[in-house]
């Protein structure tokens, strides 16, 4: 598989405050990240920082080959990155189906694969934006990141805050998305077991560096390091 | 996904249909809700069904013979989660028939279908508890590679807590959560 992200000796933070350390994995086209840690350890920052929206202080960014850190923010989706943040931040006073069309990219996502997907978000289209429950709007952040056909898709917390009914089916629905090989994917996740079986690859953060950088598998196999790590999010 | 995860994912199912079956029963109560039926008959469905036909057989065939043979401590707790297994089975046929009821009847057959509930919720927390913080541990520190492998090869053929061994559980959950008033569901 081709690499599709590269970080080298990353260190970022907000203002004077450094939050990231000598940041460094590689992500290659069409496979899936578990980016895990406890509360506060840099897990949004990371994503925060591909997206353009920290300051980056030092080291080497590249999405496919190209210097990350030289293309301003909001030039970041039109090469291909797609970002979930946990705020949603959905478009209240359109329509389910503006919110989808508005953004949309050519490419393997369309309005009617993300219908099959999401047969709640058909049945609503015509609704506004705030008119949907938490689990619809979570559901409507996702499939509008998908619409935009990223090669790289962001999803930070997907799960949090919602009734474990709703959890369960999304993480369903995330499951098809990283089995389809569409996009690569990096999944910001408290719950390791949920998320684990799901991804290819884990990455550990805490305190701003990288603890564990490997497969999946491995760290799911391993209980005392994940209980050293993520406390009860291990479980 | 290997044995354990399975095991974990099929509980975290059943949790979260009986969260929701709990918030439901209780805004009924309430009076903040109407009863759906098909909602109520397809949760009962459930944590009647999936339990009886994906779960406890992975269980009772497959994990517990060979965590019996490893751990006496495995053994004594074993004979108390089989009991309750067949325990459980009585008390989701007595819900069954106490739903029939309440449909029947109409208000006048809450409260004793709400009382089926409660107890079923607290007696299967209960359980659940028992296997993932006692029997799991224990099968963790006590089982070996080979027997994890032997699990797994066996597990492997059902994976999916949602789909069932033909699929016909991924149906009923997905009808579920399209029929559960939110914020605990999609409805």
């Amino acid at each position: 598989m081709a690499e599709l992200l590269q970080l080298e000796g990353v260190w970022a933070g907000y203002g004077e405050a450094v939050v990231l350390e000598d940041i460094g994995f590689t992500l290659e086209a069409g496979s899936s990240l578990a980016l895990l840690g406890r509360n506060g350890m840099g897990k949004s920052t990371l994503l925060a920082t591909l997206m353009g929206a920290t300051r980056f202080k030092s080291g080497r960014m590249t999405f496919e080959g190209r210097a990350l850190s030289a293309v301003a923010p909001h030039a970041r989706a039109g090469l291909g990155l797609g970002w979930v943040p946990q705020e949603r931040d959905i478009f209240a006073s359109l329509t389910v189906e503006e919110n989808l069309s508005v953004v949309a990219r050519p490419g393997p996502w369309h309005l009617q694969r993300i219908y099959a997907m999401f047969p709640r978000l058909q049945e609503r289209r015509a609704n506004m934006g705030n008119q949907l429950s938490g689990g619809e709007q979570q559901m409507l952040a996702l499939a509008r990141a998908l619409m935009v056909n990223p090669k790289l898709l962001l999803l930070d917390e997907p799960l949090e805050g919602l009734a474990p009914l709703i959890v369960q089916e999304l993480l369903r629905i995330i499951g098809e998305m990283l089995s389809s090989g569409d996009m690569s994917v990096i999944l910001v996740e408290q719950h390791a077991q949920q998320v684990l079986p799901l991804t290819q690859q884990a990455l550990v953060l805490e305190r701003g560096r990288v603890v564990y950088c490997g497969a999946s598998e491995a760290l799911r196999a391993d209980r005392s390091q994940l209980d050293k790590w993520l406390g009860v999010g291990a479980h | 996904m290997k044995s354990i995860d399975i095991i974990h994912a099929e509980h975290r199912a059943l949790a979260a249909v009986l969260q929701a079956l709990r918030a439901v029963v209780a805004e009924i109560r309430a009076g903040q809700l109407q009863p759906d039926f098909q909602l109520l008959s397809a949760m009962v469905d459930y944590i009647t069904q999936l339990p009886e036909k994906v779960h406890h057989p992975k269980e009772d065939q497959l994990l517990f013979p060979l965590l019996r043979a490893r751990s006496a401590k495995a053994a004594e707790l074993i004979a108390r989660l089989q009991e309750q297994h067949l325990q459980g089975e009585r008390m989701t046929l007595a819900l069954m028939q106490s739903l029939i009821h309440y449909q029947s009847l109409g208000s006048a057959g809450f409260a004793a279908f709400d009382a089926l509930v409660q107890q079923y919720l607290d007696f299967n927390w209960t359980h659940l508890n028992l296997e993932e913080k006692e029997l799991l541990p224990i099968a963790r520190a006590v089982l070996s590679a080979h027997d994890w492998q032997e699990l797994d090869a066996a597990l492997s053929a059902n994976a999916d807590p949602f789909s069932g061994a033909k699929g016909e559980f991924e149906a009923l959950f997905r009808k579920i959560v399209q029929l559960t008033p939110a914020p605990y569901g999609l409805g």
